[in-house]
């Protein structure tokens, strides 16, 4: 990596901060670290951090707040930190923009990957191709093929998996999801998501009871998984 | 005053507002003779003295007049002999021969008649508007005696109360004792009596169990007869399931005046003090409800603060010990001791934790205590000498005079001071001082720091008998402590220290005979 990006660790807990610092230095980002969310967003705006991992249990205000205020003046990735009971407050700040999510405790390989494919520019140079597997997903000609044999998908069908595929790695919320295929009319029609995700499953799974491109994230959404040659 | 009999009573009983009033046909009383005795002689006088003067037609009228007078104050049979006496009087004043009782005219015959006529109509009108003014001051001394009771009812909590204001009533309406039996400890006793401390005799209690058993009312047996001498009537509690108390009462004399409407307002009492009951034992489902919601609403409680306090040590560990597996190699060697480090003392501060989390499930759980003669001071010294070892870096001061021993449970009181020293410790920077004192006659063992004192909110909560809505913030360690404390019979105060900062302080009762 030629450029080290700069992380922004917001979290109450010291013990966190100081095993987090060790890591993410040995893995090759600098560091820099707020535990309250005022001084969390003073710090975006004072030294501009390529990615924030925020906790969604901080003193002073909740995670849900730091994101709106941080939304209103930057795209900055954010990785939110969850406890088990935070779900609703997670749900709540990956549809506010944060980039994903990381339940408490975690492994550091799960963050460090999390990290990285949020680091990922996120509006690359639009891909036309999606290759992975031996799965073809042809964006611009609304085909998909596997080995070479053509797949039969509905137009929504074809624009839920564009909308996960071109999203690898990251999770994609039901709500997400739904207002961008459907509109944002339908982003409570979870229960009709479910159905197009099985549907989509039963076409391009290997084994569709036991899915390895289109991972379920439960209560939250659904992930594309990351192609192997993304991975280190 | 025990060992009355009912009829000592009986005789006691003052007549309670209800009027009882004679009926119209009934002896007249001797009051009302002398009454209408003295109207006559007053009629007689004016026209004995004014004979020569007043004509005879005037004389009869005034005669009349008394006699009207007398039967309309006095009654029906007054009223007859007023008549008699009247003429008596006419004739000896005005009838020749003079100053004699002799009737010898038939007209004398008329005007004795006409006498009789005006006393019986006038007697009889006016005893029939006294009955009718009776019975309307009846019906509204019933209605205020029922609305008093329905009152007293309303505020009524317990059912020794209800019993009380039911048996006081119906004492007043019966004209006689009355009691309330129920199940005392499991068997049958006296809850109330009026008047106080009349004791049932055998055929009483004997009834009494009898409606109590079969859930009937036992009526009392009629004058003259061997029995009870109380009707018992049994109040269903614990809506409808099992027998309440038991209310006797005495029979109303049936040739008594207001007899119905006695009855009547006996019944209602009867009707509203089950009612009442019933009221009761509903309040007393829904407060227990309500215990069981707060309960569970702790219960909620622990365990988001569990969440937080077992995750983060947790969080720490697995994130610490993955960064060496999976980065070890690039890590500097400070970095991998200062992971090693974390971990360690994560794993004991989890280990802290659930040894608080067992003891908060003991307290929980109505602990059986172990009390035995504690020193306090030692108690304190070895929290404080754990809270050096848990933090070597932490300034923690110790000083105790010779305390009195307390009844206490070595360890938890040793839990109770660790618990508030571990919060000065997380909140307070600066020197940390544990000490004791006898103060009051209670032994005071206080944690003083110098941080910013404690949030208003969580001293509050400190001093209330709350135990369940710990405020946020309080953290678990708090919470331990005051219910260690409470288990002890002792509180958990804060309060501003001299220096600034906030001083904890655990008050234990000091037993006497061990008291300084």
């Amino acid at each position: 990596m030629s450029v080290r990006h700069k992380i922004l660790i917001v979290d109450d807990e010291p013990q966190i901060q100081r095993f987090l610092g060790h890591a993410l230095n040995a893995a090759g980002y600098d560091t820099t670290l707020a535990d309250n969310g005022h001084e969390a967003l003073a710090r975006i705006a004072a030294q501009e951090p390529d990615l924030v991992i925020l906790d969604l249990g901080l003193p002073d205000m909740n995670g849900k707040e730091v994101l709106e205020r941080l939304r209103l003046r930057s795209d900055l990735p954010v990785i939110v930190l969850s406890a088990h009971d935070q779900e609703m407050e997670k749900i709540m700040a990956l549809d506010l923009g944060a980039d994903d999510f990381v339940a408490k405790p975690f492994g550091i390989g799960e963050l460090l990957a999390r990290l990285r494919v949020s680091l990922r520019p996120r509006r690359a140079a639009k891909v036309d191709m999606i290759r992975q597997d031996g799965l073809v997903i042809d964006l611009d000609g609304h085909h998909v093929s596997r080995d070479g044999e053509q797949l039969r998908l509905t137009p929504k069908e074809f624009d839920l998996l564009a909308a996960l595929a071109s999203n690898a790695g990251r999770v994609m919320t039901h709500r997400k999801l739904l207002e961008q295929v459907w509109g944002p009319a339908h982003v409570e029609d979870v229960p009709y998501l479910r159905v197009f995700i099985g549907q989509i499953r039963q076409k391009l799974e290997t084994d569709p009871t036991r899915p390895t491109l289109i991972l379920t994230e439960p209560g939250i959404g659904y992930r594309w998984s990351q192609p192997e040659s993304a991975q280190q | 005053m025990a060992g009355l009999s009912p009829d000592q009573i009986m005789e006691d009983v003052e007549t309670p507002r209800l009027n009882d009033d004679r009926r119209w046909m009934t002896a007249p009383s001797l009051g009302g003779f002398v009454g209408a005795s003295v109207i006559l002689l007053i009629v007689a006088a004016v026209v004995g003295s004014s004979r020569h003067v007043l004509p005879e037609s005037i004389a009869i009228l005034l005669f009349l007049m008394a006699v009207l007078v007398s039967a309309a104050a006095f009654g029906f049979w007054v009223g007859i002999a007023s008549a008699f006496g009247a003429l008596a009087g006419f004739n000896f004043m005005f009838v020749e021969p003079h100053f004699t009782l002799h009737i010898g005219e038939p007209q004398d015959v008329i005007k004795l008649l006409v006498f009789l006529l005006a006393a019986a109509i006038t007697g009889l009108i006016s005893g029939r508007m006294r009955e009718q003014v009776d019975a309307a001051e009846s019906r509204a001394a019933a209605l205020e005696v029922l609305s008093q009771v329905s009152t007293e009812l309303a505020h009524a909590t317990t059912q020794s109360e209800i019993a009380k204001v039911a048996v006081r009533h119906l004492h007043a309406l019966a004209h006689g004792p009355a009691i309330a039996l129920g199940p005392v400890n499991g068997q049958m006793g006296m809850l109330a009596s009026a008047p106080e401390g009349y004791l049932p005799d055998a055929s009483e209690l004997e009834a009494a169990d009898m409606a109590y058993r079969r859930g009937r009312p036992e009526f009392a047996s009629a004058q003259g007869w061997s029995g009870s001498r109380l009707t018992f009537y049994p109040l269903q509690s614990d809506n409808g399931k099992g027998h309440g108390p038991v209310l006797g009462h005495a029979r109303i004399a049936p040739d008594r005046r207001d007899h119905g409407w006695r009855e009547q307002a006996i019944e209602i009492v009867l009707r509203q003090s089950g009612q009442a009951l019933q009221r009761l034992s509903l309040t007393e489902a829904a407060e227990s409800e309500r215990r069981r919601a707060t309960s569970e609403q702790m219960r909620a409680a622990l365990l988001a603060s569990l969440s937080h306090d077992l995750r983060t040590p947790l969080a720490t560990i697995l994130g610490s010990v993955t960064t060496l597996r999976e980065l070890g190699g690039t890590l500097p060697p400070e970095a991998q001791t200062d992971l090693l480090a974390a971990i360690e003392e994560e794993t004991q501060r989890l280990g802290r934790y659930v040894e608080k989390l067992l003891q908060l499930t003991r307290l929980q759980s109505g602990m059986d205590l172990h009390l035995t003669w504690v020193d306090a001071a030692d108690a304190a010294q070895a929290a404080a000498n754990r809270a050096r070892r848990a933090w070597p870096n932490a300034r923690i001061e110790t000083g105790f005079p010779i305390l009195p021993m307390v009844r206490a449970e070595p360890g938890l009181l040793e839990q109770a001071v660790f618990n508030l020293i571990e919060n000065a410790v997380k909140y307070a920077p600066g020197v940390i001082r544990v000490s004791g004192e006898l103060s009051d006659g209670m032994l005071v063992l206080s944690v003083a720091d110098r941080g910013r004192g404690l949030p208003r909110a969580i001293a509050e909560w400190l001093a209330s008998d709350d135990m369940t809505g710990a405020p946020q913030g309080s953290g678990l360690g708090l919470r331990i402590s005051k219910g260690i404390a409470r288990a002890l019979d002792g509180t958990l105060a804060a309060r501003h220290g001299e220096h600034g900062g906030a001083v904890l302080e655990i008050r234990l009762p000091v037993p006497a005979e061990h008291g300084a």
